[in-house]
């Protein structure tokens, strides 16, 4: 069962192509890997999927059978895909509470008009949401700041916290966009194991851009690596690590005898 | 008292109730003159346009100048609509609020493109544009303004004077406060809140960026309509266009900012305060916007989040002492 496909997924920034032509299907269950030295298209292929750019003509992307190629962002997000950001867009002057509760909004129930009224009916559901958002908060270790002003957290906390409000939404699909960056070594731990448990428990599909490749090694079923704007090598984790365009990209070409002798020359 | 406070948690309505018997006996114990009851009745209607202005401006972040605009044409409905149709309260009401919502949505489509500064612009031309209209048209009243509209009578008794009137204002501004807090405390508040923060971010989350501003709009907009129209009735029932200036839109707007923007209560602490203050230093009537200048850049200065963060941050913290010390136990 397929989840996410892209086909011939294109974007020119004026003359540059950061994504040239990508075709990738995500299979329900997996979690993707994404790798890439900084600047070949993976947040760029982030973007476009979840509908804050859009794709050039001829590109095609399809979502749980929903075509969702040209779709505004909130829409594709009501379908059930879920993200973070690389610089999170945290609500920073929202309470930790209000911060998870209001990536819940496509799940309330209630409509305007009996919002607006006021009812009980309304303030016993708010009442079930904050009480199932506490659950997740106390998930992610987070339970304990609920009250607190989301900009008093830390780096660490800040990253759990978007983590929790794309998963409010109960997601099919959810984008994590360098989800260790800048944690320590016992933080990346225990981020690996709230991933892991969000496919296990959760049922998610997870696409993971990262470049920490213990995280990416260690959780991810299937690796795709990027330079370029365009898709280098697709496989499992240990056979993307030996691939030779692989390691062409991250480290550069190997040099044969002369062509060694005549760059020392110089 | 714990038992009292979980009733109201459950049922805020009865907050109201309360709220309302209290406003009600206020004048005949507090107020020794009639200017009192004047004064009570402006605040009302203050409270209605900066619990309005806090949804657009402090939830939704929508930096808009041209609140002001609105208002006058809830006024001109009211007004025009007594002038030609002879129409009381109960009739001007109703259609103020739904022609200012349509107004409201014209507002707010330039929010859809701008954003901050260059918003502020756009509304605040708008706001000029509808006064200048007013002024310059005969249907209107050009300058002479509408005088003489009627104030509503509720079986045979007339409402006819400021101390008479405030049994009117107040419990619309209850009803309007009532409706401003329920809205803010759903979802909806907490869409609104997220686009104020990060239009991107609140888009991946599913919020439809573009209706909820809208939205925000729309509802102010009703709002301040909902004033006019109480305001043109307020005795002795005059509007002229000099009620409707840029600086009528200063305070409204000191009015939210210092009570706290993006703050439940923060509007109407802040109506209540402004306009007090406001007619305190009307003898120094040269230096008022002066003051209320200053006002705004003092508080967002050292109290960014105005009166009611202020308050907050006092029970947060004394929670968190509380709970800090039975930890330790």
């Amino acid at each position: 069962m397929i989840l996410l496909k892209t086909t011939k997924l294109m974007k020119a920034f004026g003359g540059l192509i950061a994504i040239n032509k990508i075709d990738i299907e995500v299979p329900r269950g997996e979690i993707r890997g994404i790798i890439g030295p900084n600047g070949s298209g993976k947040s760029t292929f982030f973007n476009l999927i979840s509908g804050v750019y859009d794709p050039d003509l001829g590109s095609y992307i399809e979502f749980d059978g929903h075509d969702i190629t040209n779709e505004p962002a909130h829409e594709i997000g009501a379908l059930g895909l879920a993200r973070t950001f690389q610089l999170l867009r945290l609500y920073q002057d929202m309470s930790v509470i209000n911060n998870v509760m209001s990536g819940y909004h496509t799940r309330v129930s209630y409509s305007f008009t009996e919002a607006v009224l006021g009812r009980k009916k309304i303030w016993d559901k708010e009442k079930e949401i904050k009480d199932e958002m506490m659950e997740l908060l106390s998930f992610v270790g987070l339970a304990d700041f609920a009250e607190m002003n989301a900009s008093e957290l830390s780096g660490g906390q800040r990253r759990l916290l978007v983590l929790a409000r794309a998963i409010a939404s109960k997601p099919k699909l959810l984008m994590l966009d360098e989800p260790a960056a800048g944690l320590s070594p016992h933080n990346v731990d225990n981020l690996m194991k709230i991933i892991i448990q969000l496919k296990d428990k959760f049922g998610l599909t997870l696409i993971i851009i990262e470049h920490i490749l213990k995280v990416v090694m260690d959780t991810c079923d299937a690796v795709t690596v990027f330079d370029h704007g365009q898709k280098i090598a697709e496989g499992t984790p240990a056979k993307v690590k030996d691939d030779n365009a692989v390691i062409e990209a991250y480290l550069g070409k190997k040099m044969n005898d002369d062509e060694m002798r005549k760059a020392l020359a110089v | 008292m714990e038992k009292f406070k979980e009733i109201i948690r459950q049922y805020p309505f009865v907050g109201f109730i309360i709220a309302f018997l209290v406003l009600m006996a206020v004048p005949s114990i507090f107020f020794t003159d009639i200017y009192q009851s004047h004064l009570a009745s402006l605040i009302c209607i203050n409270i209605i346009v900066a619990a309005g202005l806090n949804i657009v401006k402090g939830y939704c972040g929508q930096v808009t100048v041209g609140h002001v605009g609105l208002y006058a044409v809830g006024s001109y409905t009211a007004g025009c609509m007594f002038m030609y149709l002879g129409s009381d309260l109960w009739l001007t009401l109703p259609a103020a609020i739904i022609v200012t919502a349509f107004f409201g949505v014209i507002m707010g489509v330039p929010s859809l493109r701008l954003e901050g500064p260059y918003l502020a612009l756009a509304t605040l031309g708008g706001a000029e544009a509808i006064r200048l209209f007013i002024e310059n048209g005969e249907f209107f009243g050009s300058t002479y303004g509408i005088s003489n509209i009627s104030q509503p009578v509720i079986f045979g008794m007339a409402f006819d004077t400021p101390d008479k009137y405030y049994y009117i204002a107040m419990p619309i501004m209850l009803i309007a406060v009532y409706f401003s807090f329920s809205v803010l405390k759903s979802s909806v508040g907490r869409a609104f809140m997220a686009i104020r923060e990060d239009q991107i971010s609140a888009a991946a989350s599913g919020i439809n960026v573009k209706k909820y501003k809208l939205l925000a709009f729309i509802l102010s907009a009703m709002f301040a309509g909902a004033a006019g129209a109480v305001y043109a009735h307020f005795p002795p029932g005059y509007i002229h266009p000099n009620n409707y200036t840029v600086i009528e839109m200063i305070t409204f707007l000191a009015m939210v900012v210092l009570g706290g923007l993006g703050h439940i209560w923060g509007g109407i602490i802040g109506a209540v305060v402004i306009t007090i203050v406001y007619d305190i230093t009307r003898p120094l009537y040269q230096y008022q916007l002066f003051i209320f200048g200053l006002t705004i850049v003092f508080t967002i200065l050292f109290m960014p989040k105005g009166i009611g963060g202020f308050i907050d941050k006092y029970f947060i913290d004394k929670r968190f002492k509380k709970k800090k010390t039975e930890d330790k136990k």
